[in-house]
């Protein structure tokens, strides 16, 4: 009996060891996505200080190539106003001023993962609230997903769970981009109706069916067109016009409370 | 040899978590190799260490990372795993007393058998690593690609840090 305790121990540390290694795995596959979500958020609150840190000192070195991307940004929305005309004009003064667009910094960023996430300095304090759409000065990013009191953590284009309506630009028939891992480059458009004429190069961009994301935001250009495997709908490969690995700065699109409640008043009447 | 105080692995812990965390993590070449160079605190566990200690630094080192990398558990998993075989592995490659006390490095095995400690407790670790990452296991050959090129990575990476700290003759 003696030395049967004597041996237990002795070897205490494999028993320890079987303890850490089950409560690491019980960690890594126990969570189901709505716990790893939580995990994620808690994470944030927790790291953004960290994340944002490590983002200023990546900006440092950036900053160049930041402003020249502001500049050209700039160039092409005073472009675009000297190009309206006065009712044009009228029009979307009133587009912007139902909607507002909130500028936030990536502090942390993923590309290479299967799943990846970001996360940005802005939060519930800020007016963010999930399912708002996040994009860049060269297209869609992605949908918010989590928020904490600061930071809220993004679902991009580059996750199996993201699903973003898009449309050629000027035509109607839409369809939904994917992503199924690999090349952080290319996505798939699902579901675009067979008789749409799509072509290599043309451009995609959101529909704007379910105000996550304003109208005609950039998403990229057709890399390739075939028919899916039931024959109805086609297959296309977008080439994405944001660079995912190499965010600074991102717009997120928030709802005023009139266009919820247009919204909402719409759901009721059908 | 003395040994290592409380707060020297604890300042080594958050050292090597901050180096994974900021710059190593981001490190992505051809979207396959990552250097996961935090386990440089378990290569240099000294053979008179407590082997219930050994884990749990391992254990906490992981989950630190763990957690500022949105991955609960898998690194915690490799890092104790590897400190599991850490003193066995050591035995491999050289002959120890009963109470001689040994931080591994190129001064004390030798360089050819610290370099083969090296090669053989990162490749373990990272094996364990991408395995646990890619469940559901789908394509191996990337699988194998991502081991291979990563241990090559923080091989070097480790190697360049070893022969830094020998010339400059201070010990880590």
């Amino acid at each position: 009996m003696r030395s049967l305790l004597d041996f237990i121990v002795k070897h205490s540390y494999v028993f320890l060891f079987f303890l850490l290694e089950i409560l690491s795995l019980v960690l890594l596959f126990g969570f189901n996505d709505r716990q790893k979500e939580a995990f994620l958020t808690s994470a944030n609150s927790m790291s953004g200080t960290i994340y944002e840190w490590r983002a200023g000192v990546d900006q440092f070195f950036f900053i160049r190539k930041e402003n020249t991307r502001l500049v050209e940004e700039n160039t092409r929305l005073r472009e675009m106003l000297y190009e309206m005309t006065d009712s044009q004009y009228v029009d979307q003064e009133r587009a912007l001023s139902s909607s507002r667009v909130v500028a936030a910094r990536v502090v942390d960023n993923s590309i290479r993962k299967d799943d990846n996430y970001l996360t940005i300095n802005k939060g519930r304090r800020d007016g963010i609230a999930p399912g708002m759409g996040v994009y860049s000065s060269d297209g869609v990013v992605g949908v918010v997903m989590v928020t904490g009191k600061r930071y809220s953590i993004v679902l991009p284009v580059l996750n199996g769970n993201s699903s973003i309506s898009c449309k050629k630009k000027g035509s109607d028939s839409f369809g939904f981009l994917e992503w199924s891992g690999g090349d952080p480059y290319v996505a798939q458009l699902k579901d675009m109706p067979y008789h749409s004429a799509v072509e290599i190069g043309d451009t995609i961009v959101t529909t704007g069916f379910s105000s996550v994301f304003p109208e005609n935001v950039p998403v990229g250009t057709v890399a390739g067109v075939e028919r899916s495997k039931n024959g109805y709908t086609l297959r296309i490969k977008v080439n994405l016009s944001c660079d995912l690995s190499d965010l600074g700065w991102v717009y997120i699109h928030t709802l005023t409370e009139d266009e919820e409640i247009e919204e909402l008043n719409e759901q009721i009447l059908k | 040899m003395e040994k290592r105080s409380f707060m020297f692995r604890l300042f080594q812990l958050i050292g090597l978590g901050l180096l994974q965390v900021l710059i190593l993590n981001r490190i992505s070449l051809f979207g396959y190799v990552t250097p996961l160079f935090y386990i440089w605190m378990i290569i240099r566990f000294d053979t008179s260490m407590n082997r219930s200690a050994v884990l749990l630094w391992a254990f906490f080192l992981g989950l630190s990372i763990d957690l500022f990398s949105g991955t609960p558990g898998l690194n915690a998993a490799s890092a104790t795993f590897i400190a599991m075989l850490q003193p066995a592995i050591v035995k491999l490659f050289v002959q120890l007393d009963r109470h001689d006390v040994l931080i591994p490095c190129s001064a004390t095995m030798g360089g050819r058998s610290f370099a083969g400690y090296l090669l053989l407790m990162i490749t373990l670790h990272h094996t364990c690593y991408f395995i646990l990452r890619s469940i559901p296991l789908g394509d191996w050959t990337v699988l194998v690609l991502k081991i291979v090129f990563s241990t090559l990575m923080t091989f070097i990476l480790m190697i360049v840090t070893e022969s830094v700290t020998m010339s400059s003759g201070y010990k880590r």
